[in-house]
């Protein structure tokens, strides 16, 4: 045996001369370590479910649309047959089609709803059913009756907030209000002074999302339907949302269609773009739980911090008699940092086990947030109550890297006070 | 000229206690031949301690020379005296101070391991010193399974094993009751004149007075007596220091 291997003997040993205290001390750090790794578990779970959930129910990871309509809105700029049978065949043809999962054309406009009860402002979305299935939740969070099928040429499915203003129920009957769109002319001036169009419908299927906005608002009927009540009779449509079998693709996807479209006058937009409201909070939040990881760090960074120094304290004396019969500074100061690293070790075995154990459960079982959340969800951040944890290997490895830097360099203090143990005056007998 | 084991001229040290300066040694001069026995003697606050901390490379004088084995303490550093307490000199301490976590050969071998000692050398060294101390089949006991007596002969056996020139004991029997005590000065004593290994060592203990070859009295960091004993024609060499004293 080496006099490193007598330190590192010498460590370990120290280490378990207060078995229930290192146990204690370790299980505390520990408990630092599973609380970061669930802290960032739910928060790219929370993330990753916000996302899905908020392109699903919104434009989709990239949305191809006519050139101005992110900024105004405008009901009136569609796109032609032709940008989406492009669009459509490039998706279908191109390198990035096994990225694509789904591609959902869509003709957005206004309209009102009335039953015999009462009318409500609608957002009227036709969509091609069987598209619109592989991109939007829609079609999976119907309460009442059934999604669209690709025939229905006569119904319309609404969300539950307008299905309880107008006491609508499965096989109501409704009206549809909607004015024809304003089409420019070939010389650029606009058709106007189409009259209100009204078309009877039945509901067939209601909806519930949990965004207020969508449940209050959105009603979807097939696109034939969409573009016969709005007066279009060539095909065209407000948007093409795609969603893609990973979120992290948006922007290649993204740029590849940019070149692929880039003489027709439309705008490609990934969901960072096309949500911007969403991307920022999810960039607040991430800034928000880093500030709240800090915090649990600095915390598991005090409690081995207080733990190793108060080991030292306690064996000034000890010290002192190993420098008295020749340990160097630099040999004390390595048993120091070998316990402190032996009891850091101990401490990331019980955090991963703890963490990883309560992070199988969230991502298997989830957090059901109707618990925290009595009064409702928070619309913008979550919009399924129930929040299933995702952890990668990058993020574990990161954590429990961090927690061993941050164990080391602490211990460094400890180390360097018991290096510098004072003779004679340590041997001194309190 | 001769080469002591020891020896100090004119020491002078002082501690200070907030604004109270305390001379804890008053001009000391001494010399102890190789293979002495010696005991430093003395009430509270003689200088006892002080002294032999200086002699063990573990404090600086504030002025004088130490010299311990040829080499003047005064101008080694930190790490060189490290170097030859490691080599040169073993302690034992009044509260026996064994590392808990380690068995009694463990502790013992502990400076040989420090030294590089082979694995083999260190077994037998600790084995055979062990033996001759009465220590044989106590191996490998932690030191709170062992009597003070038996800690204290372990830190004798760990300050003996790496055969140092010098052995300093800060009142090593005092922590003992008087059989016990009288067992390890045995010890001592035997191991001293079996290897030739100076011992000096302070005390309050008239039992280790008793038994040292040579007692220094010690008094407000003087030397007041200097008597060679056993057997030895006494001599009262009263030295006459810069300090003062008899």
């Amino acid at each position: 045996m080496t006099s490193g291997l007598l330190l590192v003997k010498l460590s370990w040993r120290n280490l378990w001369r207060n078995p229930r205290g290192t146990l204690l001390t370790a299980l505390a750090l520990g408990l630092g370590l599973a609380l970061l790794l669930i802290s960032l578990g739910l928060l790219d779970g929370g993330h990753e479910q916000t996302i899905t959930d908020g392109v699903r129910l919104g434009p989709g990871d990239v949305v191809v649309q006519a050139k101005g309509y992110q900024d105004t809105g405008s009901d009136d700029l569609l796109l032609s047959a032709a940008t989406l049978s492009t669009t459509e065949r490039f998706l279908q043809t191109s390198n990035i089609k096994d990225d694509v999962q789904g591609i959902s054309p869509r003709l957005l406009a206004t309209g009102l709803l009335s039953s015999s009860i009462n009318a409500a402002g609608v957002r009227l979305v036709g969509v091609i059913p069987r598209a619109e299935r592989s991109v939007s939740l829609i079609p999976q969070r119907m309460t009442k009756g059934l999604y669209l099928d690709d025939d229905a040429l006569a119904e319309v499915i609404i969300g539950a907030g307008i299905a309880r203003k107008l006491e609508a129920k499965i096989g109501s009957k409704v009206v549809l209000m909607t004015q024809p769109l304003q089409q420019p002319t070939s010389n650029g001036d606009e058709v106007s002074g189409k009259e209100m169009q009204s078309t009877l419908l039945r509901v067939s299927g209601v909806f519930l999302t949990g965004v207020p906005a969508i449940d209050d608002n959105v009603v979807e009927v097939s696109l034939p339907v969409a573009q016969k009540v709005l007066g279009l009779a060539n095909g065209q449509v407000t948007q093409i949302a795609l969603l893609l079998r990973h979120e992290g693709d948006s922007p290649l996807v993204a740029d590849d269609l940019r070149r692929e479209l880039s003489g027709a006058p439309v705008e490609v937009l990934t969901w960072r773009e096309s949500l911007p409201m969403l991307a920022q909070i999810l960039g607040l939040d991430h800034a928000f739980n880093y500030v709240m990881n800090g915090v649990i760090l600095t915390m598991v960074g005090l409690g081995i911090l207080n733990t190793i120094l108060m080991r030292v304290m306690e064996r000034r004396y000890e010290f002192g008699v190993c420098k008295a019969i020749g340990l160097r500074p630099g040999q004390l100061a390595i048993m120091i940092i070998g316990e402190s690293l032996a009891l850091t070790t101990i401490s990331l075995l019980l955090g991963l086990t703890l963490g990883l154990g309560v992070n199988h459960y969230l991502s298997t079982s989830g957090l059901d947030l109707r618990m925290v959340f009595k009064t409702g969800l928070p619309p913008a951040l979550v919009f399924d109550p129930i929040l299933y944890s995702r952890l990668s290997v990058t993020r574990i490895v990161w954590s429990v890297n961090i927690v061993f830097v941050i164990a080391t360099l602490i211990s460094f203090y400890p180390a360097f006070k018991a290096a510098r143990t004072e003779l004679p005056d340590a041997l001194k007998v309190l | 000229m001769t080469e002591w084991a020891v020896e100090l001229e004119e020491v002078r040290k002082s501690y200070h206690t907030g604004p109270i300066e305390v001379r804890a040694l008053r001009g000391i001069s001494l010399q102890i031949d190789s293979g002495e026995f010696v005991a430093t003697a003395g009430p509270s606050g003689s200088g006892k301690t002080t002294l032999l901390n200086l002699i063990g490379g573990l404090d600086r004088a504030d002025a004088g020379e130490v010299l311990v084995a040829g080499e003047n303490l005064q101008r080694l550093s930190s790490g060189e005296l490290a170097h030859l307490r490691l080599l040169r000199i073993g302690f034992v301490f009044q509260t026996y101070n064994l590392l808990p976590v380690l068995t009694a050969a463990e502790n013992a071998e502990f400076t040989l391991l420090l030294q590089g000692v082979p694995a083999h050398e260190r077994r037998e060294r600790v084995k055979a010193l062990f033996a001759e101390i009465g220590l044989a089949g106590l191996e490998n006991r932690r030191p709170a399974e062992l009597s003070g007596g038996q800690q204290q002969r372990v830190a004798v056996a760990r300050a003996m094993v790496t055969k140092p020139a010098l052995i300093l004991a800060d009142e090593p029997t005092a922590n003992l009751d008087s059989a016990t005590a009288i067992d390890l000065l045995d010890v001592m004593e035997r191991l001293n004149r079996s290897t030739g290994t100076t011992f000096i060592f302070s005390t309050h203990d008239p039992q280790v007075m008793e038994r040292a070859h040579r007692l220094i009295r010690l008094r407000d960091g003087q030397i007041v007596s200097d008597e060679v004993r056993a057997g030895q024609e006494a001599v009262a060499n009263v030295q006459a220091t810069a300090g003062g004293g008899l």
